[in-house]
């Protein structure tokens, strides 16, 4: 494609600007980077098309050559085209360069690798020292503002890549002492220096010799790349510009730097303090928060350096010094500003605060810079707005708020008032100049205006605002609150079409405000006849400031309302109402009023409504209607609010899945029967009510097993030991499935599966009953012969461990022992519900590691699971 | 302290979008940078056509405001300077500078050097100073002697070049814009001496210095026990110096007659070298007692090439010039009014123009009207509720001149009649505007001789007063 007409660019650089993704997306989107650059070198456009096209480049680099090759491509590209200009004067070298350090520093291509950062940075440094740089660049008429060009884009590249210029800091210094343009300089060299200051540290190299190093370290040689890859000074989130604020957490190291360096730092320093007043204001602004911050992590550094620009730049009120000057007094502190000092910058601040010459957005930063004053002894709390303690309530006088003032320095400047006020309370009381009444009066104002019919909402919301403010900052001083509530009361009855503003509030203040506030507004509700104009916003009103138990002033509010709520938004407004009281559990008055509704309504969603409200208020308890009433996570349906309020329901009242939420185990059993008790303990990982425990067993080994209620759970809380009464039908080890129903705390019910739990052989085993003294071996015989013939016989050799057999009997089985004879001979009779037994008899044989044991049983079926238990013994010992 | 984006929106009520984007500039390395420092917390730069529908949601520029809206009329959304958070889709920018100034919205997003959340304070940014200092140069550019739109169009397709210039990467280099490309143009090749960043080039011709002191009252007059009635002289000093040599150093002194008001609240041009500290702590929260310095105030300075405000300044006068009194009656449909007007026996008699404006607001149109005046005429503006009383450029001998009538007013309709948050009920105000040249309430004046300047050839020196009044 040959290169485009002018108009043709015209077009198509409109259509991208309107919206450079939609182009981007487009069939035109790809060449646009490309036709750019090579129509830059087309003889058909005029220079100020040119000029266009390279604006594009300087915006949006990002669309046009989005991946690093194709940066690095464009870059050379413009580089090029730029040596090809022929020598007169022209208008595109200046952009040019912008373009291409723009290209480079954002398409993240510069450094030692890239052929175009390499070639840009020794042009870039030749321009700046005013040097002859060879062809292609222009009369000599274009030397010197292409000398500032230069220093700016060294001054970006720098930014984006701190430390790149800490090798020339040295010819930086000898350039300013020249005669270079002395602004881009002096910034570049401020820039430079502070980065320096922050990597230099990290790579070891001597400030000294980087500010002493003379022109002859640059020249043609290649660049010198270590402060900025060595010092790992790749763009770091750095201390934050306002030093105070980081007291410790600054991330510029505390240098100790020898006196040498000192000296030749002060030297660069006042070097570029002294000729600060040649720099336009913003520029000398910019350089005194650059020094600023150099200077701040200097250990031993007096900052007195800057002492005589201070004077100065207090008598002005342009807003970036005075803001530098905020900022210097906020990194130096006493050791810049004495307490003398400091008054008179706050009466500076404080004067340009409201000097008629000075803009409101100017007034208005001041007046936040008054709040966020930085102290030499600040009191408060850090980064909360204070009122500075040397402003007192004289250098205030001309700061109060009034009605005449645009509502953003109203607001700003009833924040101080309202500081003051509470500093009042502290102090004393009763002054001629009150600024509670002065207080009073200009809400009084402000209710006023707001109540204006047909006003416009900005007024109502300056209101509430204000009303915001003072509420949260006096909400101790019922002095202010009692007239405020009578105010925005008074404000209710003549605007009810502000409900949503006062629902707003009541839902943003603190309950001092809050609690009187809804009670009065309650009273101002349901004291109107319900057919009032405004019903709507007073339903509204109800359904925030009702009382949760119904109370029948607001009933019989409701009842008079429901006649006259013809449409169905009313209707749902009321109902609103209606579940707000439910929500509470309603009263006695509100079954029938909602019985009313569900005849009465005109609606069928509005009927359908308040029934299932009537059948939730007659059938669910308290707390669970309040839980199914609850706020519903349910986006609001445009079509039924049934629908949607049935998806909150559904929430409240169907019992959900849950993980468990307690921690069931067996516990060690106590056989003492006559009937078999399982033990468990259970520990709770969250607060659990009303928990029910249900079991079941695989394959009816046992009978049905009852449900185990606990009230309450808490984690932390040693919790009883529960009892599980078994009913074996046959006498074998079980798993148990577990399931836990309970309700959380939200007072949703919830369900979970619990780990299965494991009843042993051993759980199973009860002691017989206790024949009388002396007469244990006859019954212990009497059982060991009713075995046989029916049942079985076995011997069993059960190994033992080291500490014996009488330890062996008494861990496992001394509920059971019927004869013994210790340590060597133990009879022991163990019943197995339901009619089972098992009868031991261990005889110490001669050798240790082991006890014979003859056992016989009624039951073969227990045969293999007690020859188990029995070699298991010594194991689980 | 650089500016990520900056805007200027043209708010147009009543059109779909409220505006369209006249200008906007985006700087990318500087994006790159809020990317590293906001970290988790950045935000990037929508399109024109997101920030513009955001940011004037946010400034309640949009026509809409009929419902209760609760991201912009909570209660709790209280915006206290000219910085916004706008949300833009689910994430919100800040902060966002912006005001809007003649119908239009100016804009910027300054770099924020750190991580946004928590949020840094204000106070703590750089690049908000410097963000509203850029805003106000392209305001001056814009507004300084444009007449019309047509010009606003022709301004505005300079302001790219301008800003390539002033502002080439996002950094302000210069708040005058014109500034910057004139140092530029000036192809002063070798210099003995440092030339300044803000003096584009050096003053070849006659010597002159010119002198013009403006001061504008606004007085405040209740006549009510509860309030106490005010009034303020602001005063501006306007300079022009046509000097030789690269930094000519001029000092101007103000000097105020015998029992003069002192003048306070001074703030000067960043080219004054230094200020008496008499002069920087003179203040109007002190109040004026006879210790109080009263000059002369003298302002050592080195003036820049174009004409510029060397200093501002309040003063206290004893009593206000021009002593006013009204009286409204509602009686039914009717309204009585009564104006009586004193003008100060110190004060100057002779006028450039002097009138008086008595708007009625939150009425119908002027239906009727009756009335006599004692001195000059009444001219009736019926649909704008509005009655201007021309004085002209003298007072009667006596001084003291009156107005009564009965004004009988239409149907209200809201398009129409002025609204106002004010003037509610019998709450109403008769506005005076006058200007009286070559004379100053304070007296205030700066003697010829006074003017010393240390620069080549003597200069001529001339100084201008002018008095401009704005009364309630």
């Amino acid at each position: 494609m040959g290169p485009l007409s002018r108009e043709a660019w015209a077009q198509r650089l409109g259509a991208f600007r309107a919206s450079p993704s939609a182009f981007m997306a487009g069939a035109d989107g790809e060449d646009l980077g490309r036709d750019l650059l090579s129509d830059l070198r087309s003889e058909k456009l005029s220079e100020q098309t040119k000029v266009s096209l390279l604006a594009l480049s300087l915006e949006y680099p990002a669309q046009l050559w989005p991946d690093v090759p194709a940066a690095e491509a464009a870059a050379t590209s413009l580089l090029d085209t730029m040596v090809l200009l022929p020598p007169r004067p022209s208008a595109l070298r200046r952009p040019l360069l912008l373009a291409a350090t723009t290209v480079l520093a954002s398409g993240g291509v510069l450094g030692p690798t890239s052929g175009a950062s390499c070639r840009l940075l020794p042009l870039l440094l030749g321009l700046a020292s005013g040097g002859d740089v060879g062809r292609g660049f222009g009369p000599i008429s274009e030397q010197r503002p292409l000398q500032a060009t230069a220093c700016e884009c060294l001054r970006e590249l720098e930014s984006c890549k701190p430390g790149l210029l800490g090798g020339i800091l040295g010819l930086l210094r000898s350039l300013l002492g020249q005669e270079g343009p002395i602004q881009p300089l002096s910034l570049l060299l401020a820039l430079a220096l502070r980065n320096t200051l922050v990597v230099q540290p990290r790579s070891g190299a001597s400030l000294q010799g980087l500010l002493m190093a003379g022109v002859s370290s640059t020249g043609s040689g290649p660049w010198d790349w270590t402060l900025a890859e060595k010092g790992h000074s790749h763009l770091q989130p750095q201390a934050p510009c306002w030093p105070a604020a980081e007291e410790g957490a600054c991330a510029l190291a505390v240098l100790e730097p020898s006196p040498e360096e000192v000296r030749e730092l002060r030297a660069a320093v006042a070097q570029l303090l002294d000729t600060s007043y040649l720099l336009t204001p913003v520029a000398q602004a910019q350089l005194l928060w650059l020094l600023g911050w150099a200077l701040r992590g200097l250990r031993g550094q007096t900052p007195a350096l800057f002492k005589p620009q201070l004077v100065r730049l207090l008598g002005t009120a342009q807003l970036t010094l005075l803001h530098a000057v905020l900022a210097l007094k906020a990194a130096f502190g006493e050791a810049l500003f004495t307490a003398q000092d400091e008054a008179l910058l706050l009466r500076r601040l404080t004067l340009a605060a409201q000097h008629p010459a000075l803009p409101l957005p100017t007034h208005l930063f001041y007046l936040h810079c008054l709040l966020s004053f930085p102290e030499n002894c600040p009191l408060g709390p850090e980064g909360e707005e204070a009122a500075p303690l040397l402003l007192g309530p004289q250098l205030c006088r001309g700061l109060m708020p009034s009605l005449l003032h645009d509502p953003m320095v109203l607001l700003s400047r009833l924040h101080l008032l309202c500081l003051l006020c509470a500093e009042d309370e502290e102090e004393e009381k009763g002054q001629v100049q009150n600024p509670q009444w002065y207080l009073e009066e200009l809400l009084a104002g402000l209710q006023q205006r707001a109540a204006l019919d047909g006003g416009p909402r900005v007024l109502a919301t300056l209101c509430f605002q204000a009303s915001y403010l003072v509420a949260s900052c006096l909400a101790r001083q019922p002095m202010i609150l009692t007239p405020l509530i009578q105010g925005l009361t008074q404000l209710y009855r003549a605007r009810p079409v502000l409900a949503p503003h006062f629902v707003d509030l009541l839902d943003r203040v603190g309950p001092e405000l809050e609690e009187p506030l809804r009670v009065v507004l309650q009273q101002e509700v349901v004291s109107r006849p319900g057919r009032d104009e405004a019903l709507r916003w007073h339903l509204q009103m109800l359904a925030k400031v009702a009382e949760r138990d119904a109370q029948s002033a607001t009933l019989s509010f409701l009842q008079a309302a429901a006649a006259h709520c013809a449409n169905w938004g009313l209707q749902q407004t009321l109902l609103r109402v209606c579940r707000v009281l439910l929500r509470g559990g309603g009263g006695p008055g509100l079954a029938d009023l909602l019985q009313v509704l569900a005849r009465q309504l005109e609606d069928p969603d509005g009927r359908d409504h308040a029934r299932l409200y009537y059948i939730l208020l007659a059938h669910l308890a308290g707390p669970k209607l309040g839980v199914a009433l609850g706020p519903s996570l349910a986006a609001p349906a445009l079509t039924s609010s049934l629908v949607a309020e049935n998806q909150s329901f559904a929430a409240a009242l169907i019992v959900q899945e849950a993980p468990a939420p307690i921690r069931l185990s067996v516990g060690p059993q106590k056989a003492t029967g006559p009937l078999l008790v399982l033990q468990l303990q259970v520990e709770a990982l969250e607060p659990v009510y009303s928990l029910e425990l249900r079991f079941r067993v695989e394959g009816q080994l046992y009978a049905p097993l009852e449900a185990v209620h606990v009230p309450c759970l808490c984690p932390g809380r040693p919790a009883h030991p529960l009892f599980l009464p078994l009913q074996p039908r046959r006498p074998a080890p079980a798993q148990l499935e577990v399931r836990a129903l309970y309700t959380t705390p939200t007072g949703i019910t919830c369900h979970a599966h619990l780990p299965p739990l494991p009843v042993n052989f051993a759980d199973l085993f009860l002691p017989f009953p206790q024949p009388p003294e002396g007469a244990q071996p006859g019954f212990f015989e009497g059982l060991w012969d009713s075995c046989l013939p029916k049942g079985a016989e076995s011997r069993v050799w059960c190994p033992l461990g080291p500490q014996g057999l009488e330890a062996l009997v008494s861990r496992h089985l001394e509920p059971f022992v019927m004869v013994a004879q210790p340590p060597t001979s133990y009879h022991i009779a163990i019943r197995l519900p339901p009619n089972s037994m098992l009868l031991l008899r261990l005889q110490a044989a001669q050798v240790d590691d082991g006890v014979p044991v003859a056992l016989r049983t009624n039951d073969w079926a227990v045969l293999p699971l007690a020859g188990d238990y029995l070699r298991g013994l010594s194991v689980t010992e | 302290m650089a500016q990520r984006a900056v805007w200027l929106i043209r708010h147009e009520p009543g059109t779909p979008l409220c505006g369209t984007v006249r200008f906007s500039r985006r700087y990318p390395t500087v994006e790159n940078r809020a990317k590293v420092f906001n970290g988790a917390s950045y935000v990037p730069i929508p399109e024109d056509g997101p920030f513009l529908k955001a940011l004037l949601f946010e400034l309640r520029l949009l026509d809409d405001d009929k419902d209760f809206m609760e991201c912009r009329d909570s209660c709790t959304h209280i915006n206290k300077t000219s910085i916004y958070g706008l949300s833009i889709g689910n994430e919100e920018l800040w902060p966002v500078v912006a005001f809007l100034k003649n119908g239009m919205v100016y804009a910027s997003v300054p770099l924020v050097e750190q991580t946004l959340s928590p949020r840094p304070s204000l106070i703590s940014i750089s690049g908000i100073s410097q963000g509203l200092e850029l805003l106000f140069g392209i305001q001056d550019f814009l507004y300084s002697s444009q007449k019309n739109d047509t010009e606003l169009n022709t301004k505005l397709s300079q302001l790219p070049n301008l800003l390539l210039q002033a502002c080439p990467f996002g950094t302000l280099l210069d708040t005058n814009l014109q500034n910057s490309v004139d140092n530029n143009n000036f192809a002063s090749v070798s210099q003995p001496q440092k030339q300044p960043a803000w003096k584009a080039g050096t003053y070849k011709g006659k010597p002159q210095v010119s002198i013009s002191i403006t001061e504008k009252v606004k007085s405040m007059q209740y006549d009510k026990q509860d309030i106490a009635d005010t009034w303020q002289v602001v005063g501006a000093v306007t300079c022009k110096c046509d000097l030789e040599g690269i930094m000519p150093n001029v000092t101007i002194s103000l000097s105020l007659p015998t029992n003069g008001s002192p003048l306070q609240d001074i703030l000067v041009h960043p080219c004054v070298t230094s200020l008496d500290s008499a002069i920087l702590t003179s203040s109007s929260i002190d109040g004026v007692d006879d210790s109080a310095f009263s000059g002369p105030y003298k302002f050592p300075f080195s003036p820049p090439l174009e004409s510029f405000s060397l200093c501002y300044y309040t003063s206290q006068v004893p009593v206000p010039p021009i002593l006013g009194f009204y009286q409204m009656k509602e009686e039914e449909v009717q309204l009585k009014i009564k104006v009586n007007l004193k003008l100060h026996e110190s004060v100057k008699n002779n006028f450039e123009f002097c009138e008086a404006h008595i708007p009625f607001y939150n009425r119908g149109p002027i239906t009727q009207l009756e009335y006599k005046v004692s001195f000059g005429q009444l001219e009736v503006f019926r649909e704008k509720s509005l009655l201007i009383w021309i004085i002209g450029q003298k007072f009667p001998k006596s001084m003291e001149i009156s107005l009564s009538g009965t004004v009988t007013f239409g149907a209200k309709s809201h398009d129409k009649q002025p609204f106002d948050q004010i003037c509610i009920g019998d709450t109403a105000y008769v506005k005076l505007h006058f200007s009286i040249l070559d004379y100053t309430l304070t007296g205030c004046y700066a003697d010829q001789h006074s003017v010393q300047v240390f620069a080549s050839g003597k200069p001529k020196i001339s100084a201008r007063k002018l008095y401009r009044f704005k009364q309630t």
